[in-house]
C-alpha cells in the first residue's frame, strides 16, 4: 500500500521575543493506509506543533520553514488558505487535548457537529441533522436527538471529547490527528475514549497520527511508534521494537518511567534534568546532557539514524559500530504492555 | 410560565424602588445647592424686588416650607401626574418638555446605534488585521480621538464648517419653520452626530478588539479551523456569538455615557432637546423641571441595564444559572438522571 500522508525534512519555527525558536527540526515520516502511527515524547518535545503544521493550524507566529508534507501525493504547505480548508476536516482532521474548552460554549453541539458536515458536504439540513444524530449514536452519545440540542457546558468531560471525536469524523477524513486527547480525562473516562477511538479506527479505516507522552496509552493502539526529543525523532519503530527493544537511551528513560504495578521499586524512575532550549539548539545530540551513556562525540556533532531493522532506527552514537556496547538498563515485563 | 411573571414583576419592584430613591436623592440635592430659584422665575426682575415680595413669592413658589413636606407634596401629585410648572417657561413641565423630546431621541438614539455599529465594525477590522500597520494606525488614532474632549472638537468643527466653509448649520436642530424637514433636520445633525460618535467610537472598539483577539486565541476556534471553516466564519458566527453578551451589557451600561455625552453637545450646538433644558434648569434651579429630566433619565438607565440582562440570558444560556436550572433538567435525557 502506499503512503497516504509523507512528510519530508519538515522545519517548524516559532517566532519569539527572545528569537526563533526551532519546535521541529528535520522531521520525516510517512503513514500508511489504515496505520496508527504514535508520536511520543515530553512535553515541549514539538509533537503538538509538528500536527499543528500537518494542519496548518500554527498560532500566528508559528510558520513551516522548510520541508513538504504530502497528502496522497499532493503537496500542502504550498496550498492557499482556501484549498487548506477543504481539507481541514475533509482529509485531515483533529481532536484535541481539553475537551472543556475545544466545543464553543455557546452554540449547541448539534449545530457544532451539523457545520463540520455542511461545511464539506452538499446537503439539506435536515439531511445533516440526521447525519449529526448519527455520529452522536456512533461516538457512544445516548438519547441523540435529544442531545442535539443541548450545549456544552450540559455535558461532562468524558462526553465533550465524544463530540469533538464526532465532529472529526463527521466527513470520514483519512487521517485523524489525536493530540493527547486522554490526557485531560480521569483515567477511567481515558479507557472508554482510546477503545472508541480504536473502534473507530478500525470501523472507517481512518489513518491515525496519536500524539501521547504516555507509553501505557499507546501500548496496544499504534502499530508503529516515532519517540520525539527536542524537536526530533530520535528513534522510530514498530511497537514491539520500541517496547522490547528500544536502543535509544531517550527511549528507555521513557520506559522506564513507566510505573509498574508488580515491581518492588520503590520510587518511580525518571529522566533527570529539563528539555533544552530550542531557541539555540545546544550543537551535538540535544539529549546529550541528560543521558548517563552519553559519549564524547555527543557533545559536538549529532548523531544520524542508524538503521537497526527496516522498520527500526535511532538516533544515538551508541549504534556505531565503534560504540561500547550497552544493554539496555530495562528489564523487560510482559505484564507491561499487555494490560 | 409562573417563573417569567415572577421574574418580571422582581425587576418591576426594583424599578420602581430605584425611581423612588432617585427621586428622593434629587430633591434634596437640587434644594440643598447655593443659588435662588427666583432667578429662573422672575428673571432680571429679582433684583429690584425688596425683601417682603422675596418671602411673598417664595411662599407662592410653596419653596418656605421644610424639603421633606415640599417633597411629600410633590410626590402626592405626581401620582396624579401633575409635575408643576416650570419656573423658566411658566407653563407645565410635561408639555415643555413633549416639544423638544423627539430631537434629543433622535440625537442620542442615532448616536448610540451608529458608535456601537462602527465600534464593531471597526473592532472586528482590527481584530482581524491585529497587529498589521493598518491595525496599529488605527489603535493609535482612535486613542488620540477619545483623549480630545467633546466640546473642544464641537467648536472647532463649528469654526471649519459652519464659519469657514458655511456648508452646516452651527446651532438648532432645523431651520426655522422646517421641523418637518427632513432635509434641514440632517444637515443639522451631521455635525453634532459626528462629535458623539468620534468622541465615543474608539473606546467601544477597542473594547471589542480586544476582546476578539482573546476570543480568537480560544481552544474552540482551533477545533472551528481544523473543520475547515474560513476566518471570516469562525469571526462572525462563532467568536461574535461569544462577544456578544459582554457587548450588548456594555451597551446597555453605557447608556448614560452616551447620554451624557448627547447632554454636553447639545449645549455645545444649542440643539433644542432634553440635554439643553436639563442643563438650563440645573443652572437655573427649575426644580420641577430637574426632577423629571432626571427621574426620565434615571428610568431610562434602569431600564437598558434590565433589557441588557434580559438580552444577555437569550443568547448565553449559562447566564440563566440561578433560575433556570429546572428547565435543563426537562431537557435531559431520562436515563442520565437515574
Amino acid at each position: 500500500m502506499g503512503n497516504l500522508l509523507e512528510v519530508k525534512n519538515l522545519f517548524v519555527s516559532i517566532n519569539t521575543k527572545e528569537g526563533e525558536l526551532q519546535a521541529v527540526r528535520n522531521v520525516s515520516f510517512s503513514l500508511k493506509k489504515g496505520e496508527v502511527l504514535a508520536i511520543l515524547g515530553e512535553s515541549g518535545s514539538g509533537k503538538s506543533i509538528l500536527c499543528k503544521s500537518l494542519l496548518q493550524i500554527l498560532p500566528k507566529n508559528g510558520f513551516i520553514k522548510n520541508g513538504e508534507i504530502y497528502l496522497e501525493g499532493r503537496e500542502l504547505t504550498r496550498l492557499p488558505e482556501k484549498s487548506m480548508n477543504k481539507i481541514r476536516g475533509k482529509e485531515i482532521s483533529m481532536i484535541f487535548q481539553d475537551p472543556m474548552t475545544v466545543l464553543n460554549p455557546i452554540i449547541p453541539v448539534g449545530q457544532q457537529i451539523m457545520e463540520a458536515v455542511l461545511t464539506h458536504e452538499k446537503m439539506s439540513k435536515l439531511e445533516a441533522k440526521k447525519r449529526s444524530i448519527e455520529l452522536l449514536m456512533t461516538v457512544g452519545i445516548d438519547y441523540p436527538e435529544k442531545r442535539f440540542y443541548q450545549f456544552p457546558f450540559q455535558f461532562s468531560g468524558g462526553m465533550r471529547q465524544r463530540i469533538a471525536i464526532a465532529i472529526a469524523i463527521a466527513c470520514k477524513p483519512k487521517v485523524l490527528i489525536a493530540d493527547e486527547p486522554t490526557t485531560a480525562l480521569d483515567v477511567s473516562i481515558q479507557r472508554q475514549i482510546l477503545d472508541l477511538i480504536r473502534e473507530l479506527q478500525v470501523k472507517f479505516g481512518i489513518s491515525i497520527i496519536f500524539i501521547t507522552h504516555d507509553l501505557g496509552v499507546v501500548a496496544n493502539l499504534a502499530q508503529r511508534i516515532v519517540v520525539m526529543y527536542a524537536g526530533k525523532f530520535v528513534e522510530t519503530g514498530t511497537t514491539e521494537e520500541i517496547f522490547y527493544d528500544a536502543r535509544h537511551p531517550y527511549t528507555w528513560g521513557l520506559l522506564s518511567s513507566l510505573p509498574d504495578v508488580d515491581c518492588d521499586n520503590e520510587f518511580l524512575s525518571y529522566i533527570p534534568g529539563m528539555p533544552p532550549n530550542l531557541i539555540n539548539p545546544p550543537e551535538g545530540d540535544a539529549f546529550a546532557p541528560r543521558n548517563k551513556y552519553a559519549l564524547r562525540i555527543d557533545y559536538y556533532k549529532e548523531p544520524p539514524m542508524f538503521k537497526i531493522t527496516e522498520t527500526h532506527s535511532a538516533a544515538t552514537w551508541l549504534l556505531h559500530k565503534d560504540a561500547p556496547k550497552i544493554e539496555s538498563p530495562i528489564k523487560f515485563k510482559e505484564c507491561r504492555v499487555i494490560r | 410560565m409562573v417563573d417569567k411573571i415572577i421574574g418580571i414583576s422582581k425587576k418591576v419592584i426594583q424599578l420602581i424602588f430605584v425611581t423612588f430613591l432617585l427621586s428622593i436623592i434629587v430633591f434634596y440635592m437640587a434644594r440643598l445647592a447655593p443659588g435662588d430659584p427666583l432667578v429662573s422665575y422672575f428673571g432680571e426682575g429679582v433684583e429690584r424686588m425688596g425683601t417682603a415680595q422675596k418671602l411673598e413669592a417664595i411662599e407662592k413658589l410653596g419653596l418656605n416650607r421644610p424639603i421633606y413636606e415640599q417633597y411629600f407634596s410633590w410626590l402626592s401629585n405626581a401620582f396624579h401626574g401633575k409635575f408643576g410648572i416650570s419656573y423658566k417657561y411658566k407653563q407645565d413641565v410635561l408639555s415643555v418638555i413633549k416639544d423638544v423630546y423627539i430631537n434629543t431621541i433622535i440625537l442620542g438614539g442615532l448616536s448610540f446605534v451608529l458608535t456601537f455599529l462602527f465600534a464593531l465594525l471597526l473592532g472586528i477590522f482590527c481584530a482581524e488585521n491585529e497587529d498589521k500597520l493598518i491595525d496599529k494606525a488605527i489603535c493609535k488614532i482612535g486613542t488620540i480621538t477619545t483623549c480630545v474632549p467633546a466640546f473642544w472638537v464641537s467648536l472647532l468643527l463649528i469654526l471649519i464648517f459652519s464659519i469657514n466653509l458655511g456648508l452646516l448649520p452651527s446651532s438648532g436642530a432645523y431651520a426655522i419653520g422646517q421641523s418637518k424637514s427632513i432635509a434641514s433636520r440632517i444637515k443639522h445633525l451631521i455635525l453634532p452626530l459626528t462629535v458623539l460618535i468620534l468622541n465615543h467610537l474608539w473606546y467601544y472598539a477597542y473594547m471589542i478588539r480586544n476582546k476578539m483577539v482573546e476570543e480568537m486565541r480560544q481552544d474552540y476556534v482551533l477545533l472551528c479551523k481544523v473543520k475547515g471553516l474560513d476566518k471570516k466564519r469562525i469571526i462572525y458566527k462563532h467568536c461574535l456569538r461569544n462577544i456578544m453578551p459582554s457587548y450588548i451589557t456594555i451597551m446597555a451600561l453605557s447608556v448614560p455615557h452616551i447620554l451624557g455625552g448627547t447632554y454636553v453637545v447639545e449645549k455645545v450646538f444649542s440643539y433644542p432637546g432634553l440635554g439643553t433644558l436639563c442643563f438650563e434648569s440645573a443652572k437655573y434651579h427649575d426644580y420641577n423641571m430637574l426632577m423629571v429630566l432626571c427621574l426620565i433619565t434615571g428610568i431610562l438607565v434602569v431600564i437598558a441595564n434590565m433589557a441588557a440582562q434580559a438580552i444577555n440570558e437569550r443568547i448565553d444560556p449559562r447566564m440563566k444559572h440561578d433560575r433556570g436550572e429546572k428547565d435543563w433538567n426537562n431537557n435531559t435525557a431520562p436515563g442520565t438522571l437515574k
